[in-house]
């Protein structure tokens, strides 16, 4: 018999403080997140079978919210709009960090000083955000009004007005204030690249684009494949752009599901069918991350 | 070292005879919108009740957020003693939840029938209980730019085809004939639809819906809703474009108005304070006068009821009596309320008292004494419309602004949308979650 087997069966007294003195680090915060994050999910779930309109006692209605939910032509239209936010998100920003990133990469002088400037919008308040490119993009006094006074008139029309144009605005803002952190993840990730294989893909006669798709992005491939899956969750929930910029309008046109599920839940008093749209947002998740611990056991490397 | 002793014990005794002395009084807590302010709230309303109400203290608290606040509160069971809500369907709800205390009989005590208007006593009247008083009350109105009326030697429009003729000519003139817009407030879609709904249908069809006799589905209805479709989106007569009503809100349609870009504002006497601020700031002159009536349906001009806030009391609440007193103290002294009011323009804390021109003081604004001493004769003789936010349920109520924005783009027409309406209300009524609506 081994110490190690000795151990396992008679553990001694020093090795139980020990797991409990574990156990006291680790416990505020799991009471925390059971208070917090845990019971209210489990309410929350369990008020999508309710008629619960936010005051009073709940009444067990089954399955109707999910029904109504499946005949409801602003919740498909709302989730639609959520699947085009991921599919610009997951484009634009992500594409426009990388490059600000690499470009940055090889900064020598001033480089923080581009960090901070890329970071600073994502550290202000979304209030204040919204608020300062609601004057920039205002038809009468924003851009677009000053750049007609040259000729320049595509852009003179109310721009969080207008349907076609209303989600890509807000998305635009939203992504405005985004980049910054994607631009620093990729900065950190791209610093921790040996510049040894660089040197090596130079000797081959790599271009710098070609030392970029050969060297860069697969180094960076951890942080990348995170910073996808944050951009698929974080699209689902997405909420204070849309509801300050254009409250999810005009006419639906950038209803989204959070949006939806505000004014269901508190102009409507129907909690317990907000609850349900809330219950759709936490399946789309739930998607994605299953989609990418599947892949990933199915031997991809992400 | 004993003199020190004696020291701290004679302190400790004085210390705890101030705390129990404090807990003698009777604190009433209220919770109320944070745009208030409270130093002046403080002199002219808490200080003087204190004072004239020894053994109660009461206490106003700013609060943001004040609905999403309260309704955590009362999930709590922490909320103040007044609960102050936005209006009706917050009332309705409350009621059905029982967290609001029934005030009928001590309001049949105390008189507070004969001191309020009676439509805004009825307005708290649920099947025979009294469940809240309104905070402030408050009509829709026609406030337009006067120095631009003046310089185009414009009338005031009365009827519907004045109203086309000047929206014409301004248009003209490259001025907007009317500004406004939803921004920072989803709900001001409504503000239209009542106003278009009162004036075209007329307030005894609406109110005929409203009980239950008319349907919505029917052409005075629909012809009031075609009528502002064809202002907003078709001639885009309220700023510029129907784009443009997305893209304005609070600042920017004043901003027009106050600085001659606009001719009018259709808009509710709480844009009495948004009028004295910023045409304070460009020095041109403003006025108001009643909506013009659309169509002969309506018949003579009316006021639409509108309550802004109300009050209730929480039934948890420790001691009842001592908030019953605030609320009557309130009832009782106009001065004090009107005092509060002027802070606002007269368009917030005008709780609906029977007040008459001598009431008011001697440098309020002329054009607003004017405002309520017409409203009280027009509304004694029976000439009153509903707005939305008092009289419908809340079902409907977000269906009518959600939806008319699709129907002002083209892509819901004007019968699926009152047909929509219509099923809401019946849905409702069925529920028994429709609100009081005074007799005419």
């Amino acid at each position: 018999m081994t110490n190690s087997a000795q151990l396992a069966h008679h553990p001694s007294r020093n090795q139980l403080l020990e797991n409990l003195g574990r156990w006291a680090f680790v416990l505020p915060v799991l009471l925390i997140n059971l208070v917090v994050v845990v019971i209210p999910s489990v309410v929350g779930l369990g008020a999508a079978f309710t008629d619960w309109t936010g005051y009073g006692t709940p009444n067990f209605i089954g399955l109707e919210n999910f029904q109504r939910l499946l005949s409801d032509g602003v919740f498909f239209k709302a989730l639609q709009n959520n699947l085009l936010w991921t599919a610009l998100f997951l484009t634009a920003p992500i594409a426009v960090g990388l490059l600000g990133a690499y470009l940055l990469s090889s900064i020598k002088t001033g480089q923080m000083i581009f960090r901070i400037a890329y970071f600073i919008p994502y550290v202000i308040a979304s209030v204040v955000n919204t608020q300062i490119w609601r004057q920039l993009l205002h038809p009468r006094v924003g851009i677009g009004a000053w750049l007609a006074d040259y000729g320049i008139t595509f852009l003179d029309f109310p721009i969080f007005g207008t349907r076609s144009t209303a989600l890509y605005a807000v998305a635009f803002v939203d992504a405005w204030h985004f980049w910054g952190f994607l631009v620093v993840i990729y900065l950190a990730a791209m610093s921790a690249v040996d510049t040894e294989l660089y040197e090596v893909a130079r000797l081959d006669g790599a271009t710098r684009l070609q030392q970029f798709r050969f060297v860069t992005l697969p180094s960076i491939r951890p942080t990348l494949v995170f910073s996808i899956l944050m951009i698929i969750i974080w699209s689902s929930t997405t909420f204070d752009y849309v509801y300050m910029l254009t409250s999810g309008g005009p006419a639906n046109s950038s209803e989204l599901m959070s949006t939806y599920l505000y004014i269901n839940a508190f102009n409507r008093f129907d909690a317990g069918y907000a609850a349900s749209i809330g219950m759709m947002m936490s399946i789309w998740v739930g998607l994605a991350v299953s989609g990418f611990v599947y892949l990933r056991r199915r031997g991809w490397e992400i | 070292m004993k003199q020190l002793q004696l020291l701290l014990l004679v302190l400790v005794i004085l210390l705890l005879g101030s705390v129990t002395m404090a807990q003698d009084e009777i604190v009433v807590t209220w919770w109320t919108e944070d745009y208030i302010d409270i130093e002046q709230i403080n002199a002219a309303l808490v200080e003087p009740f204190n004072a004239a109400n020894p053994g109660i203290r009461l206490e106003i608290t700013p609060t943001t957020e004040l609905n999403n606040t309260l309704r955590t509160a009362l999930a709590a069971g922490e909320a103040p003693d007044i609960l102050q809500t936005p209006g009706a369907s917050f009332i309705a709800e409350f009621l059905r939840s029982g967290l609001i205390l029934d005030l009928a009989d001590v309001a049949d005590q105390m008189g507070w029938e004969e001191k309020l208007l009676p439509w805004a006593y009825q307005s708290g009247v649920i099947e025979g209980g009294l469940y809240s008083i309104p905070l402030t009350y408050e009509s829709m109105v026609l406030l337009y730019n006067k120095t631009v009326f003046d310089e185009n030697g414009w009338a005031v429009p009365t009827t519907l085809a004045e109203l086309e003729a000047i929206a014409e000519e301004a248009v003209a003139i490259g001025i907007n004939p009317l500004t406004y817009g939803n921004v920072g407030w989803q709900p001001t879609n409504e503000h239209l639809v009542g106003i278009y709904l009162n004036n075209y249908a007329g307030p005894e069809n609406v109110y005929q819906a409203l009980i239950g006799e008319k349907s919505w589905t029917d052409p005075e209805f629909a012809g009031a809703i075609e009528l502002l479709r064809t202002h907003i989106a078709d001639n885009g007569w309220f700023g510029g474009s129907l784009e443009t009503y997305f893209a304005y809100g609070w600042d920017e349609f004043w901003a027009e108005l106050a600085s001659g870009e606009a001719a009018m504002m259709m808009i509710g006497t709480w844009g009495f304070r948004g009028a004295n601020e910023f045409f304070g700031e460009t020095g041109m002159e403003w006025d108001w006068a009643p909506l013009p009536v659309l169509s002969e349906l309506a018949g003579e001009y009316n006021y639409e009821l509108a309550t802004g806030s109300t009050l209730s009391v929480n039934a948890s609440s420790d001691h009842p009596e001592a908030v019953i007193t605030v609320l009557d103290w309130i009832m009782n002294n106009k001065e004090v309320v009107l005092n509060v009011a002027s802070g606002y323009g007269y368009g917030e804390f005008m709780v609906p008292l029977v007040y008459t021109s001598d009431d008011f003081p001697a440098d309020a604004d002329p054009r607003i004494v004017r405002f309520f001493a017409d409203f009280a004769q027009v509304t004694g003789e029976g000439r009153v419309g509903y707005t939305t936010w008092t009289f419908w349920p809340a079902d409907p109520n977000v269906q009518l602004w959600e939806a008319v924005e699709q129907v002002w783009f083209g892509d819901l027409g004007v019968e699926d949308y009152l047909a929509e309406h219509q099923a809401l209300w019946d849905a409702a009524r069925e529920s028994g979650v429709t609100l009081p609506i005074p007799a005419r």
